[in-house]
């Protein structure tokens, strides 16, 4: 290999090419961002194909058959096939029998994630003494926006004001939400410029 | 300022122009607050948050040797986020001789960045595949997987990323269920923290931390208080301190520089754009009563 291809210049050419051409969509639609858009769809398809294959067909169906005579993978793998039925329309009715499983298990398992590892654990920490500052914002800000959200009554009276009160804890939380959402992008943004400056083009540490 | 007097040749006033600045200037502004600092750092400080003292702290209590779940659930498109936390995370766990088994949940990019990861950090501290580290890589359906692994690792994975088979890993040998993991140093950027809060920590009691992205971090902020998670690193800022925590400024560090710069100049446009709406209401209402 020729020593000025060993350059990062070189090397990262092609990442830093699909960046510019990604951010020329600023300026406005273009055949270069159509192209980046392009490849990388096509990319992600080869790559997610290509790790499904290894990962999943050939450890966890093929290897377990073959290597460990394992025949009860044909059960899981068999019904898997079954999802392509659909494409024949003298056998698509078998396509409901894995999707019944996945939906029924799926179900089962959410609901138990739901109750066991969401409602009950927040739900417990929420029952604070009134013995601090915190505590008590805490239980006044659930209390409050719970009632917001009680629309079988008018929000008129003691139970506007309440509700109002649970409308404030809300936009603290949008607020929250929006400045950390406007920090999440400005990361990529930043992210994408080091690479550039950095990584690339080597006029920055 | 007032009235004709500052009125342009569009026949806007000067609040009126104010709330509608034209996108490409903003653009512009945002770009040179981003490359600036790069190009000339401005050191500028960040203070660590309790949330990611706690992070640090509950790594760094581990005792030596203890085996360390790493799922790598995130996708390529937030690394400015990611990477930093999840570099930091191993350099970290690597420093402490702690013993990494790392995994991903995201099929998209994820097992081939955690791969990537784990042999440059783990060169860097000398460290062995198979021994030290491993990387378990990808499996379909993370309910299954997270599960799955409490009873038995290898019916989920039966080989590594790499198609070692898991029985010829010595490390893998030692760590046939939960019951051999220690802790679980979550980095994602998707509902995968909800999965393992919900499904391994609730069912098995796993003591985990999370660094997540910045758009996620309020949300998780919940389960730090119901003490679901031990710690949390938000977005790149979280990053940042913990590379602070650990000692070792990194991309995280240097990237904060143009994040609080670029968080200024939204501030004062935000302000601005709010100070010309009243001051325009205000020169209405005047209009209007004369």
């Amino acid at each position: 290999m020729p020593e000025w291809y060993s350059h990062p210049f070189f090397l990262l050419l092609p990442t830093a090419f699909f960046t510019l051409a990604i951010f020329s969509f600023l300026y406005k639609d273009n055949p270069m961002f159509k192209l980046a858009e392009h490849v990388f769809a096509g990319l992600s398809a080869g790559y997610y194909f290509g790790l499904i294959w290894q990962s999943v067909i050939r450890q966890q169906v093929w290897m377990p058959l073959t290597q460990d005579g394992q025949w009860s993978v044909l059960i899981p793998g068999v019904l898997g096939l079954l999802m392509f039925a659909r494409f024949f329309p003298r056998i698509g009715w078998t396509t409901r029998l894995p999707l019944a499983f996945v939906i029924g298990s799926t179900a089962g398992i959410m609901f138990i994630q739901q109750l066991h590892g969401m409602v009950l654990p927040q739900v417990g920490r929420t029952l604070l003494p009134l013995d601090s500052l915190r505590n008590i914002l805490i239980i006044v800000g659930v209390l409050t926006t719970l009632i917001y959200f009680y629309f079988s009554k008018p929000h008129t009276g003691t139970l506007g004001w309440i509700a109002s009160v649970g409308i404030g804890f809300i936009m603290v939380a949008f607020g929250a939400h929006f400045g950390y959402t406007v920090m999440a992008r400005v990361s990529l943004l930043i992210g994408r410029v080091q690479f550039l400056l950095v990584d690339w083009l080597g006029v920055a540490r | 300022m007032h009235g004709t007097a500052a009125m342009d040749v569009s026949g806007k006033s000067f609040w009126e122009r104010l709330q509608s600045v034209d996108r490409r200037i903003l653009y512009t502004l945002i770009f040179a607050s981003v490359i600036i600092p790069i190009l000339w750092p401005l050191h500028l400080p960040t203070p660590v948050t309790p949330e990611s003292r706690a992070f640090f702290n509950a790594v760094d209590s581990l005792p030596s040797g203890s085996v360390v779940l790493f799922p790598f659930d995130f996708w390529p498109s937030t690394l400015p986020e990611t990477e930093p936390m999840a570099v930091a995370g191993l350099r970290h766990c690597f420093r402490k001789n702690l013993r990494v088994v790392g995994l991903s949940n995201v099929g998209m990019g994820g097992p081939s960045i955690a791969d990537r990861l784990l042999d440059s950090i783990g060169s860097e501290f000398h460290k062995t595949y198979g021994v030290d580290y491993v990387n378990l890589g990808y499996k379909a359906n993370y309910s299954a997987v997270l599960l799955g692994m409490g009873s038995k690792i290898a019916d989920i994975y039966p080989a590594d990323h790499r198609g070692t088979r898991l029985d010829s890993i010595p490390l893998m040998r030692q760590v046939p269920n939960y019951d051999s993991v220690k802790f679980v140093l979550i980095v994602s950027d998707n509902a995968m923290t909800d999965y393992w809060v919900a499904l391994v920590n609730a069912r098995y009691g796993l003591p985990m931390v999370a660094g997540v992205t910045a758009i996620m971090a309020p949300k998780m902020l919940s389960y730090i208080q119901s003490h679901q998670l031990l710690g949390l690193l938000g977005g790149m800022k979280g990053a940042a301190e913990y590379e602070q925590l650990i000692d070792h400024s990194d991309k995280a560090s240097r990237g904060m520089d143009a994040q609080s710069l670029i968080h200024f100049l939204i501030i004062a446009f935000i302000i601005l754009g709010n100070f010309g709406f009243f001051m325009l209401r205000r020169e209405q209402s005047q209009k209007g009563q004369n």
